[in-house]
């Protein structure tokens, strides 16, 4: 046993994850993908059905820009938090831990409820912002898409935290130093040096929020307007409603195909391959 | 839960010394076999929408009927129409009742997941006639319907569902159901003078014509506690939302006032998938939530109403009242083309979503 280890050391490791894998998530998901173009009425019929109805490619690219803006806000917010945890020792870096964690173990509808309670034109912000004689009627905060941006962001925020802190804390706080004492500014610094060594941490921290926001439909659908709708919930619709699991197939491979080819224009121009260490 | 059982009949009497041992020696069996008392108990699963709706069903049908059977029900939660396909699909059947919507009466059986009814066990003259409430593979379990409901500062509220689309008249926004067959493409329908007696097939571009006349107004909610909130804290000024919820948030205190006149009658079925090894229990199920009593204890604890009209006879007024299919309702209230959604919920859906996007 040793002795295949030591010769087939990688591949022995990997074996049981490779399975597992192979198992529960390759096989289901291509034996969905094959449904889809399984029809008797011809192999590309619900293909053609997502081509010609506007219906589909709307949703499709609205998913793509709503899990893009997701991105671009988590890492917005994202960036000079995990700056200041990375910072901050002792009890005020768990309790910024504490602060990115715990929405983590909140259930979704329940943070949704309570995205409602907050924001909605009856709610306690717009109820606050009326009594200090801010606005008149309320804000439209929620059922649109600011309300699904402000849900799905706080909900992925530590996707995009965890991986730039983990960058963050590796970088040598003396290559700093040496930028000052070299006669940058504390600015330029910051800009020229800091900031691209934190480059794989942002860059993975986007690809995670976009690639997970893509599979979001508990929080559209409630947090959303009319105009909301992501292509999760037609898949789901289609799974679980009318049982038409080939249909949904076909959407999910649609799905899959526009990241794939989004992750290739990122690689080309982006360089994401870096990100897993095959420079 | 063979321990349970067994201990079952010692409760409330005084128990003596050998009666202890009895019964000890038996739950020691009972731990250590555990399996071979399951195998004997006769159980039968069904799989159901879970919380205070269990709770109901438990109380109202399950323990008297492992009363009277000696059958005990397991219930499991998680119900979609997705598990039961997959289940039937991978040839293990662990479900053998399941309640679902009346649309699935028809997806159903057209990918081939349920058994027929047993009509010889199922008595199905005392159910409500009409409206395909009772099929080759499914009976119908309890009414209820979609309602309106509006805030008191509407004063009288709509009469009518043209009022429900006048938003000059009773300003505010209009809370719906996201999913197509949440009756208000009906509504619209009613609203824009189509005959009720006429309503299907629905002519879905004229539906949606008419919805876009008061659509910055409409507010779709994705779950029914959503509506039960939009109605307590008056984002919404009109809802047309499940009786059960709009009679819930009433007695905790919304302000709102129900319109039983304008609402839409449908029903929950019961089904049994396909393959279950229990059949025969599931059917004997089935045909003691249809009697007359049993219908009429669930319309006690819970604000669903009977398909048994005669179950009403043993309610108390005020309670018929306020229940789907009761006095207030009769000769108003629009049966759903449940039958019709059955088939086109799938298109529906698409020309709707095409709608909200445009």
């Amino acid at each position: 046993m040793m002795h295949a280890v030591r010769r087939h050391g990688p591949y022995v490791l990997i074996l049981p994850g490779f399975m597992l894998l192979a198992g529960l998530f390759v096989l289901p998901v291509g034996q969905l993908l094959a449904t889809s173009f399984g029809d008797p009425a011809g192999s590309f019929v619900h293909y053609e059905r997502i081509l010609t109805q506007p219906v589909y490619l709307r949703v499709i690219l609205r998913t793509l820009t709503l899990s893009a803006a997701t991105a671009a806000l988590c890492l917005i917010l994202g960036y000079p938090l995990a700056y200041q945890l990375n910072r901050s020792k002792g009890v005020a870096r768990g309790l910024i831990l504490l602060c990115i964690l715990i929405p983590f173990w909140t259930n979704l509808l329940v943070r949704s409820y309570g995205w409602i309670v907050l924001l909605n034109p009856q709610g306690v912000i717009n109820g606050a912002l009326r009594e200090a004689g801010l606005v008149e009627s309320g804000l439209p905060l929620v059922y649109n898409t600011t309300g699904v941006l402000i849900g799905m962001t706080q909900i992925m925020l530590p996707y995009m935290v965890l991986p730039l802190a983990a960058v963050m804390s590796r970088i040598d706080p003396r290559v700093m130093d040496a930028a000052r004492s070299l006669g940058a500014s504390p600015r330029a610094a910051f800009l020229k040096v800091y900031v691209p060594l934190t480059l794989t941490g942002a860059l993975g921290g986007v690809l995670l929020v976009f690639m997970i926001s893509l599979g979001f439909f508990v929080v559209p659908a409630m947090l959303g307007g009319q105009r909301d709708i992501l292509l999760a919930q037609l898949i789901e619709f289609n799974v679980n409603q009318t049982l038409n699991w080939p249909f949904a197939g076909a959407l999910s491979a649609v799905l899959l195909v526009s990241t794939l080819v989004l992750y290739a224009f990122g690689d080309r121009f982006l360089g994401l391959r870096r990100l897993w260490g095959a420079e | 839960m063979g321990n349970r059982r067994i201990s079952a009949p010692s409760s409330g009497k005084a128990i003596d010394r050998r009666l202890l041992l009895k019964f000890g020696g038996a739950s020691l069996l009972a731990v250590s076999a555990p399996s071979v008392l399951r195998a004997q108990a006769k159980e039968v699963v069904f799989a159901s929408w879970g919380g205070s709706w269990e709770a109901a069903m438990r109380e109202a049908w399950f323990k008297p009927f492992t009363a009277k059977t000696g059958i005990e029900v397991r219930t499991v939660q998680g119900n979609t129409y997705g598990r039961v396909q997959a289940m039937v699909e991978s040839g293990r059947t662990d479900w053998d009742v399941v309640e679902v919507l009346p649309d699935f009466q028809w997806i159903g059986p057209k990918r081939g997941l349920l058994e027929p009814i047993d009509f010889n066990v199922v008595d199905k003259s005392q159910i409500m006639p009409g409206a395909d409430m009772i099929t080759e593979y499914s009976v119908p379990q309890v009414l209820f319907s979609r309602l309106v409901a509006y805030n008191k500062k509407l004063g009288a509220g709509p009469q009518s569902f043209a009022d429900v689309f006048d938003t000059k008249k009773f300003p505010g926004k209009r809370a719906f159901y996201t999913k197509a067959n949440g009756a208000y493409l009906e509504a619209a329908l009613l609203a824009d003078g189509v005959d009720p007696a006429k309503l299907y097939p629905l002519d879905i571009p004229r539906a949606l014509k008419k919805l876009s006349t008061i659509r910055d107004d409409i507010q779709f909610y994705e779950t029914n506690a959503q509506a039960e909130q939009m109605m307590s804290d008056g984002q919404a000024a009109i809802a047309l939302t499940p009786d059960g919820r709009a009679l819930n948030a009433r007695s905790h205190g919304a302000p709102i006032d129900i319109q039983f006149g304008l609402s839409f009658l449908t029903w929950s079925a019961m089904v049994v998938p396909k393959g279950t090894t229990r059949k025969a229990e599931a059917m004997q199920l089935i045909a003691f939530c249809l009697t007359r009593e049993a219908q009429a204890e669930i319309a006690k604890v819970y604000t669903y109403g009977p398909v048994v009209p005669k179950a009403f006879e043993l309610l108390p007024p005020e309670r018929a009242n306020i229940l789907s299919g009761g006095p207030q309702m009769q000769g108003k209230a629009v049966i759903m083309g449940e039958k019709w959604w059955g088939e086109n919920l799938s298109g529906v859906t698409e020309q709707v979503n095409a709608w909200k996007l445009s």
